[in-house]
């Protein structure tokens, strides 16, 4: 009896000890061990006139893709490379935190030819066969490859489909998402384009750069593509970027976002672009998959570079907001935006009041629960180019100030050598305090690098419900962070898999409430720059145990509430949530 | 007859001055005309310069500081000696930083720098070393030209000293000049320029807040009061108020 008493009273302060325990998020970096360290190689235009200043303005395509290729249950990593010649990385998770580059096996490791440039990779189903097909973004025209499936064997295998499905328009592309604009049960695709159309490896002009640095508008916009059933049975993709109504964006677009950012069931668009105003579009959300261009209403026209589009509910109010990331530094001051979701169609920057406006040049950034607290954290990846001592910035001034300097010619801009332009920054690690603000604790958190960051990657690769990251960088190593929380909350995870939806069920809407908390997420289809993350949901709750209850809408329309039963399995499992017929795994 | 003409176009100038902010607000281009006409007849006055950049602002339109710009554009042309015609056009340039992106806004206060020279040039002034000091305090160390700042600012100290009487508006070169080492980060040296301002301005509340600051607070408070896109105070009303 005494034994009882003593272990209750233990029992009692074991509980009040972790009810006081401050959560918070920490990862290990095991890059090394994991087998996934790659130096990322951005293209090299060789002895050519201006090559430096094409280098500069195409310094990226260090990008991620995550996703399970195998349906073994394990998320797995595609990482791009962008110099001539060079292999990408699909890296087959072995299901213990090791993983096995398998892309040239599988036949994935190409696209880098002396005409392209890789720059972003998406995995998709978009013949909803159930297997995640690959998309290769380039500086010049899409790779898709079809995933076939496992053979007799067990082992899988893609096909090349790009020119069979369409998709077969140069552009210089460095972002891609997929989701069902028409809600149609298929998942169509939106491509960000940089420069104009012109093969910045075989250049007729050297206009091409933007034509004003706040204003630009010679960008290359975005394309717009519906997958259609083909005459043959099998599914491919149709331009339709006029019909869809962004035919009249022409910036200089650096990444793209979606998410039903006005409840209305139908998935709404967010550009973000460069040397110019990012763009707002409302889903017509009558099945036709066309859009209003809302920004003059919803966000009002900006100057900055828009380099990021992400999308959470940060202050768990049930509306979908928005972090896009721009330049913050000694000479530039424009601050990141958090988009606060007003609920009426309009939303009000909140970066300063957050605590989120300032991470220097940035680039990816992620929402996600990285202590499972029940509060949606952020990372942010900065910094342009770190090498010599020398500052690059006084330099460029000089050109800036010239006179009547025509902006878009590349001859007018000075060679950068080894100069540094905005380098050596560190990564910022936004913990969110419940309040409607967050704490900056990139150094405690273990991610404080100041490698030249690209992309991230937000998946759970052990399983162990901590969420991992995976950061890409420009001419440098990657780093991947294993989630080790401190004093971490309890969890759900769940994969939805889409029947009369998408099969990925991209655009799906989850509201998940425990112990009274209600969480929302929505499954999407590549946000985020140059890093797509898992199609899992991933919701921390806290110290809630008990799961009261789970309603899905999904991208058909339907809702759908899971049983009691289905809803006691929940905590602190991975569960697999078919539509209609609710937890299945 | 020509004089005549000026000084009733003055009068009605002076009437209509009371009326400028109002004007402003239900449209200003009316307002705007009567200032460009008597702008027109005395390009080097600085105070109707000023008056009618201040409703400029009020009305704080893109396309009312492009009118502004190219009002002192011509008016400079027509009238290359008039040095307060290039300050007020200066000014107009930094007046619409504000409403403009932040690589444009580089733009806009490097063209003021040139026109700040040009009038000084034509007259060396305490305003002209003062304006175009200040401005150079503006721009972040990277860009090499707060030593500029320095140059400019302790010129304009120097014409003060020189002045028959010292005015409180002569204060602002020693805060600018403090500023000018916090840039540099010798924040040591930023006191002691206000350390000595303060005895010559014992009330001035500006000097008196930086010196209340420790090194953090005085960092903190600078970096926002010099962030780029914020509106610079470019009214020089405080010139004739005090005479």
């Amino acid at each position: 009896m005494k034994k009882v008493i003593v272990a209750a009273i233990a029992g009692l302060f074991l509980g009040v000890g972790s009810a006081l325990a401050q959560s918070a998020p920490k990862f290990e970096e095991i890059g090394e061990k994991a087998g996934v360290r790659f130096v990322h190689a951005t293209r090299k235009f060789g002895q050519r006139h201006k090559a430096q200043v094409l280098e500069m303005f195409t310094d990226g395509g260090a990008a991620v893709a995550i996703g399970d290729y195998n349906n073994d249950g394990f998320d797995d990593l595609f990482v791009v490379d962008s110099d001539e010649g060079t292999s990408h990385h699909l890296m087959h998770n072995n299901g213990n935190l090791t993983f096995t580059d398998v892309a040239k096996k599988r036949g994935v490791e190409g696209g880098n030819d002396p005409l392209s440039i890789c720059a972003d990779a998406l995995w998709l189903d978009y013949n909803n066969d159930g297997h995640l097909d690959l998309l290769v973004a380039r500086f010049g025209t899409p790779i898709l490859y079809r995933n076939n499936g496992p053979n007799k064997k067990g082992v899988y295998s893609f096909k090349n489909v790009s020119k069979a499905t369409g998709l077969t328009k140069f552009g210089n592309t460095i972002a891609v998402i997929a989701f069902d604009a028409d809600n149609d049960g298929w998942l169509d695709l939106m491509l960000g384009n940089y420069f104009q159309p012109e093969n910045l490896l075989d250049l007729k002009t050297p206009h091409v750069l933007p034509n004003n640095l706040d204003y630009a508008s010679n960008g290359g916009g975005v394309t717009f593509w519906h997958n259609v059933k083909k005459k043959d049975g099998t599914r491919g993709f149709e331009e339709m970027t006029e019909k869809a109504g962004f035919i009249a964006h022409t910036g200089w677009t650096l990444d793209l976002g979606h998410a039903d950012l006005n409840n209305d069931g139908w998935q709404d668009v967010y550009i973000a672009g460069d040397y110019g105003t990012d763009r707002m579009f409302f889903n017509k959300a009558d099945g036709t998959g066309t859009f209003e261009e809302v920004t003059e209403s919803a966000i009002g026209f900006d100057t900055r570079k828009g380099m990021n589009v992400d999308m959470g509910d940060y202050n768990r109010d049930g509306w979908m907001d928005i972090y896009v990331t721009n330049i913050t530094d000694e000479y530039m001051k424009e601050c990141n935006m958090l988009w606060h979701n007003n609920g009426d169609g309009t939303f009000l920057d909140l970066s300063r009041e957050t605590g989120t406006c300032d991470t220097d040049w940035g680039w990816a950034a992620k929402f996600g629960d990285f202590d499972n607290d029940g509060w949606e954290d952020l990372f942010v990846v900065n910094g342009l180019r770190s090498a010599g001592e020398t500052n690059y910035i006084p330099v460029l001034l000089e050109m800036i100030i010239t006179p009547n300097v025509d902006f878009s010619d590349m001859n007018n801009y000075p060679d950068i050598g080894s100069m540094t332009w905005s380098g050596y920054q560190k990564q910022r690690l936004f913990h969110n305090l419940a309040d409607g603000t967050f704490k900056e604790m990139g150094a405690d958190a273990g991610v404080d690098n100041d490698l030249d960051g690209r992309g991230i990657g937000v998946g759970d690769f052990d399983n162990d419900g901590m969420l991992d990251m995976y950061q890409t960088n420009a001419n440098q190593p990657t780093l991947f962070f294993h989630g080790m929380p401190v004093n971490p909350g309890n969890w759900v995870a769940l994969k939805l898999v889409g029947t009369k939806s998408n099969r990925n069920a991209v655009g799906a809407r989850v509201m998940l409430t425990a112990e009274g908390e209600t969480y929302l997420r929505e499954v999407n289809g590549g946000n985020g720059y140059a890093g797509q993350s898992t199609f899992r949901l991933h919701f921390g709750i806290g110290k809630a145990q008990k799961i009261d209850a789970v309603e899905i809408r999904w991208p058909n329309g339907m809702v759908e509430k899971l049983s009691n039963d289905h809803l006691a399995k929940l905590t602190n499992a991975i569960s697999t949530v078919q539509e209609g017929k609710g937890v299945v795994r | 007859m020509k004089r005549l003409l000026c000084v009733v176009t003055l009068m009605l100038m002076a009437a209509n001055m009371a009326q400028a902010e109002e004007i402003a607000v239900i449209g200003g281009s009316a307002a705007l005309d009567k200032f460009e006409a008597v702008l027109k007849i005395e390009p080097n006055n600085l105070k109707y310069g000023n008056d009618y950049r201040q409703v400029v602002i009020k009305i704080n339109k893109v396309e009312m500081y492009n009118r502004c710009i190219a009002f002192f554009e011509n008016l400079t042309a027509e009238n290359p000696k008039a040095p307060n015609a290039w300050m007020n056009y200066g000014y107009a340039f930094v007046d619409k930083i504000p409403v403009e992106g932040a690589i444009t806004q580089v733009l806009l206060a490097n063209t003021a720098l040139g026109h700040f020279s040009t009038a000084l040039a034509l007259e060396d002034t305490w305003l002209g070393h003062y304006t175009r000091g200040n401005s150079y305090v503006y721009w972040p160390a990277i860009f090499g030209r707060t030593p500029k700042a320095i140059e400019d600012l302790t010129q304009a100290i120097a014409h003060s000293e020189k002045a028959e009487k010292l005015h409180s508006f002569h204060v602002r070169p020693y805060i600018g000049l403090g500023e000018a080492h916090w840039r540099l980060d010798d924040l040591a040296k930023a006191r002691e320029v206000w350390q000595d301002a303060i005895q010559k301005f014992p009330n001035n509340e500006a000097l008196k807040k930086r010196l209340s600051l420790d090194d953090d607070a005085l960092t903190a408070f600078l970096t926002i009061h010099f962030e780029p896109g914020k509106r610079v105070d470019t009214d020089l009303t405080i010139l004739w108020e005090e005479e």
